[in-house]
């Protein structure tokens, strides 16, 4: 008798443990961040957006600006990078991350599923392929023989599906270029931004070149559905813009021609 | 919803199953070949094999399958698996096979050492030959005594299955994850659960049944 009892108690303990643990609500995301002091923003390694220095510190453009923006929230920034892009909104939902913010496409998928950003940035989607080839690829009709590596859930799968293409979906952009390095895969759809910052002469990946340029696209910030930090993030963006501060910085990351007045 | 999402489940499904079955058929015997070289007595074999296995435990079979499929064409310059889901699929079956039949063999090993000097010098009264005396009254028992050992493996097998997605061959959680991207939905991705517990259940029922066949050996 006196176990059950106790077996009993300590399921109440938990229980109300659980109950307690729930955590407090908050009508708005602005005054939920506040009360944890922290911004958590979810990236990957994405040069020249968000990647390491020497000394393993997040650098890159986004990196810099989300780092100033929690910095006007007056709270502490914190990096956590998504091991599978293609759940971004889950990780969202979940307050596993605040905010997704690492040269993001607004694309349908995030604009059905985020509270997102102005657009602050053009990117393109364009086609990497190996230099020995590329001579014979330079149109958008002759890439159709080709087999495509991409990101799942990129905006480059967009493009292989929008295109027919024959393709293999991977878990991130570098693993695409990890196949077409390789041969297992003949070409890949990658952000503009990266191809610049990862293949080409003194890379990783000298024996590859850039091709032909599909859409353009729009980059923007992404926060939970009903978030009221989308709008003072634009109010921040406004604010850097004038004050030079933001080209400022787009200039020290070589992505100048790419920024969005505002 | 639930049709279409089932459907495509059982899609993936059947490649796992694909990859465990192609899996235990190359391991199973090859596992067997590398426990005879880890019981040579013509040492340099025997330290050589000793040497693979420990390589192959001795590091995930996520890096594996990443070696063996990129490993040729990023290292040595030559793509030896050629474009496409077929090469993909079969450099997979080499990657399981080879760690499959490391841990297999280690299993046998332990099998077949464990038999007593009794039961050879038996056949040898009966006037068995090395080959008669491992076939014939050897191996019968290691098999028995080695059923509990070689369900765990399996069973970690068909959750291993998962593990080729790194190498982009579409299988059972990549098609419950597809539904998270296309519909939104997450419950397909945690109902792909349902198939690995289903399957490793039958193997648990299958197992505990063929143990009970070979009772009737008694040691």
């Amino acid at each position: 008798m006196k176990k059950i009892f106790a077996i009993l108690m300590a399921a109440a303990m938990m229980l109300t443990c659980f109950v307690g643990c729930k955590g407090k609500e908050f009508e708005k995301d602005s005054e939920y961040i506040a009360d944890k002091g922290t911004l958590i923003v979810g990236i990957t390694d994405f040069a020249p957006m968000d990647y390491k220095d020497e000394d393993g510190n997040w650098i890159g453009f986004d990196a810099e600006m989300a780092t100033k923006f929690a910095k006007s929230l007056g709270v502490e920034v914190e990096f956590l990078v998504l091991a599978d892009w293609g759940k971004k909104i889950m990780e969202l939902n979940d307050k596993q991350v605040d905010c997704v913010w690492n040269g993001m496409t607004l694309n349908e998928e995030v604009l059905n599923g985020m509270e997102t950003s102005k657009p602050y940035c053009k990117n393109k989607q364009v086609v990497v392929l190996k230099k020995d080839i590329a001579d014979k690829y330079t149109t958008k009709e002759s890439l159709k023989t080709l087999k495509f590596a991409v990101e799942e859930g990129s905006a480059g799968e967009d493009q292989a599906v929008a295109n027919d293409w024959d393709y293999v979906a991977l878990a991130a952009q570098s693993d695409a270029l990890k196949e077409v390095a390789a041969g297992t895969s003949q070409a890949s759809v990658i952000d503009l931004l990266m191809a610049d910052a990862m293949i080409g002469e003194g890379t990783d990946y000298p024996t590859l070149t850039k091709s032909v340029a599909l859409t353009e696209e729009d980059y923007g910030v992404g926060f939970r559905k009903g978030s009221d930090l989308a709008e003072k993030l634009n109010d921040f963006f406004k604010k850097c813009y004038d004050d030079g501060s933001l080209m400022e910085l787009a200039e020290k990351y070589n992505i100048k021609d790419t920024m969005i007045a505002w | 919803m639930f049709e279409t999402v089932f459907k495509a489940l059982m899609e993936g499904f059947g490649e796992s199953l694909k990859i465990f079955a192609l899996t235990l058929i190359g391991a199973l015997p090859l596992g067997l070949i590398i426990a005879f070289g880890s019981m040579s007595k013509f040492s340099p074999l025997k330290y050589f094999t000793r040497a693979i296995v420990w390589i192959i435990r001795g590091t995930p079979l996520m890096l594996q399958l990443i070696i063996i499929f990129y490993g040729p064409g990023l290292i040595l310059g030559t793509n030896i698996w050629g474009i496409g889901s077929k090469g993909r699929f079969i450099a997979v079956i080499v990657a399981f096979v080879l760690n499959y039949g490391c841990y297999f063999s280690e299993i046998y090993r332990g099998g077949i050492e464990g038999i007593s000097q009794g039961q050879y010098e038996a056949g040898q009264v009966l006037g068995m030959n090395k080959g008669q005396i491992f076939f014939r009254i050897v191996l019968p028992q290691v098999f028995k005594r080695i059923i509990p050992p070689m369900s765990n493996e399996i069973i970690t097998l068909v959750k291993d299955t998962s593990l080729a997605r790194v190498i982009g061959v579409y299988e059972l959680i990549h098609f419950g994850e597809a539904f998270i991207k296309s519909n939104g939905l997450i419950w397909p991705l945690f109902f792909t659960g349902v198939f690995y517990l289903v399957f490793s259940g039958i193997l648990t029922l299958l197992f505990g049944y063929i143990e009970k066949k070979l009772n009737y050996y008694r040691v």
